[in-house]
């Protein structure tokens, strides 16, 4: 199927191919050090800088942002693999990454981890039939598949992403009939705006698209989806400011063949801690998130740097400039000595804090409400790989284990084909309802080899010259 | 500049833009229905659209587990639903 194994030796690995592995790449290359990047996209830009398919204009200013960033990073030498997903990474840095012609060996003398993260999902009857999608599935249908998730779509959840959404739906000319924002409208989060002039032009424009949405709700969530091959009507529920549900106030929207749920977002940290690196749990940075240093984006393991969302989730704007940091300073620790004088390192570390100031605060004002966990019933599919309901998974609380790995083997919840990175911090989240421990106490699973399936040739090819 | 390109979908032939992922086009000619599992037999179609969450399944030209919403559109591919 495949031919012998392809084997590229390089200074630097970057993984990820959005805002902040580009950033990272183009600053180590112009530096004056070789760099290879892949990305798991068939075109570079990742789920910002998202870039249609076809060729076509980009539907979106971000996308406009990504094609100059892709060909600036092109410009200074970086060597790309798109279409190339990692599977497995070694202590000694070797990385496999496989490709439509084969997997590939990269051999880095260090490796920056941007991959980003994916939507934070949470588990709700109704969650499994077709047609309730993460916000990100809807921004993707629209952006690379040049269409709405449906007819008559509802966004729900929390967060500005919901806004990014409506906005790509009023675009494509189909906007949402129904917005329904869990956190209520206060002060707070205009108090916070205005602390950052730098957004309010975004943050304008996120508002005319809302006002696109002929229904739109704050302080409400949806508690269940309802249909028999697909979604067609939801449960909506008031929640009140300490994220208690009043269930007996509960409305049914019908008439929908789409719903698009999210709680913002969960950092992508399979590859960091498949190497190792010190990670810690925040809710407001997304839940797991790898340790760096943030004026060099060094992690916890020697020659691996990390930069993006998967550092804690924060956006764009820290991303890039996270990312530049960490291509500046894995160039100058493999002997660039033009890599960014230490002015320009200063700033972007002053830059990179109040970028993450104004995220840390719209993480910690968007915060998933309290009652969030409860919404799973015992019958409701929790784990959707393996099908396993959360009467399954707290029973093998009640039975004696406290952790998401012990979860995993009494009940194979995590076990499947995502490896648990869908219902892993839902799995938490019942841990400390069932046993009175954190969600962080409860941990997560850690990732396995290989990370995505990959077909079996693969695998022989990559573990013939890597016996460990 | 898309190119309009065929495919074969359970064996009927439908026309697509080549490039654009495999799980879109499923989406909407499927009714949103991609598969239904082994377990109970339950519906499932796109959930997560960017190869995270596995539930987008079809086979490829014989390949079995394949992610329809990273999988790009290309002419000539025969794609077949999985139904239990």
């Amino acid at each position: 199927m495949s031919g012998p194994m392809r084997r590229i030796e390089t200074d630097l690995l970057v993984v990820g191919g959005g805002p902040a592995g580009l950033e990272a790449a183009r600053a180590a290359a112009e530096a004056g050090i070789a760099v290879d990047l892949v990305d798991a996209g068939f075109r570079p830009g990742g789920q910002y800088w998202m870039q249609d398919p076809t060729g076509a204009a980009p539907l979106s200013v971000q996308g406009e942002e990504g094609a100059a960033a892709i060909a600036k990073s092109q410009a200074s030498g970086v060597a790309f693999h798109a279409g190339a997903e990692v599977f497995a990474a070694f202590p000694d840095r070797r990385v496999l990454a496989n490709t439509a012609d084969g997997p590939i060996e990269f051999v880095p003398r260090a490796i920056i981890v941007a991959t980003g993260a994916h939507d934070r999902a949470m588990p709700f009857p109704g969650w499994t039939l077709p047609g309730v999608m993460t916000p990100g599935a809807g921004q993707r249908l629209a952006k690379l598949g040049g269409a709405s998730a449906g007819e008559r779509v509802v966004l729900a959840g929390s967060g500005p992403f919901l806004l990014a959404v409506a906005e790509t739906l009023v675009k494509l000319g189909k906007p949402p009939v129904a917005l329904i924002e869990a956190r209520h409208t206060d002060l707070a989060i205009i108090a916070h705006l205005a602390r950052h002039p730098g957004r309010w032009r975004e943050a304008a424009r996120l508002l005319v698209a809302a006002r696109a949405i002929p229904e739109r709700r704050s302080g409400w969530i949806v508690t269940e989806a309802i249909g028999d091959e697909r979604v067609t009507a939801i449960r909506i529920a008031p929640v009140d400011r300490s994220g208690r549900i009043d269930r007996d106030r509960s409305e049914t929207i019908g008439g929908i063949d789409a719903l698009l749920v999210g709680w913002g977002f969960r950092p992508m940290i399979e590859l960091t801690a498949l190497l190792r690196c010190r990670h810690e749990h925040d809710p407001a940075l997304g839940g797991w998130h790898c340790i760096t240093d943030r004026a060099s984006g060094r992690t916890s393991v020697e020659g691996v740097y990390a930069a993006g969302e998967v550092t804690g989730i924060a956006g764009a704007v820290p991303a890039r400039l996270s990312g530049r940091l960490a291509g500046l300073s894995a160039a100058a620790d493999l002997g660039a000595d033009t890599a960014g004088d230490e002015s320009e390192r200063a700033s972007l570390g002053e830059q990179l804090a109040r970028a993450r100031a104004f995220s840390d605060g719209l993480g910690r004002l968007y915060a998933p409400p309290a009652d969030l966990a409860t919404l799973a019933q015992d019958d409701t599919i929790v784990c959707r790989c393996e099908e396993i309901t959360r009467a399954e998974i707290a029973s093998a609380f009640a039975a004696g284990t406290d952790a998401v790995a012990g979860a995993k083997i009494w009940t194979r919840a995590g076990m499947g084909r995502c490896q648990g990175r869908i219902c892993g911090a839902a799995i938490a989240d019942i841990a400390a309802a069932e046993t009175g421990i954190t969600p962080r106490e409860a941990g997560f699973n850690p990732p396995r080899i290989p990370l995505r399936p990959v077909p079996l040739s693969a695998v022989l090819e990559a573990t013939r010259d890597g016996q460990e | 500049m898309s190119a309009l390109v065929t495919i074969d979908l359970d064996g009927r032939a439908v026309e697509a833009e080549a490039g654009r992922p495999l799980g879109a086009l499923l989406h909407r000619e499927l009714n949103a229905v991609l598969r239904h599992t082994a377990k109970d037999g339950a519906p499932r179609g796109l959930f997560c659209g960017m190869g995270v969450c596995f539930d987008c399944l079809v086979r490829v030209d014989g390949r079995e587990g394949v992610r329809a919403c990273v999988t790009p559109i290309r002419a000539g591919m025969r794609v077949e639903t999985v139904r239990s």
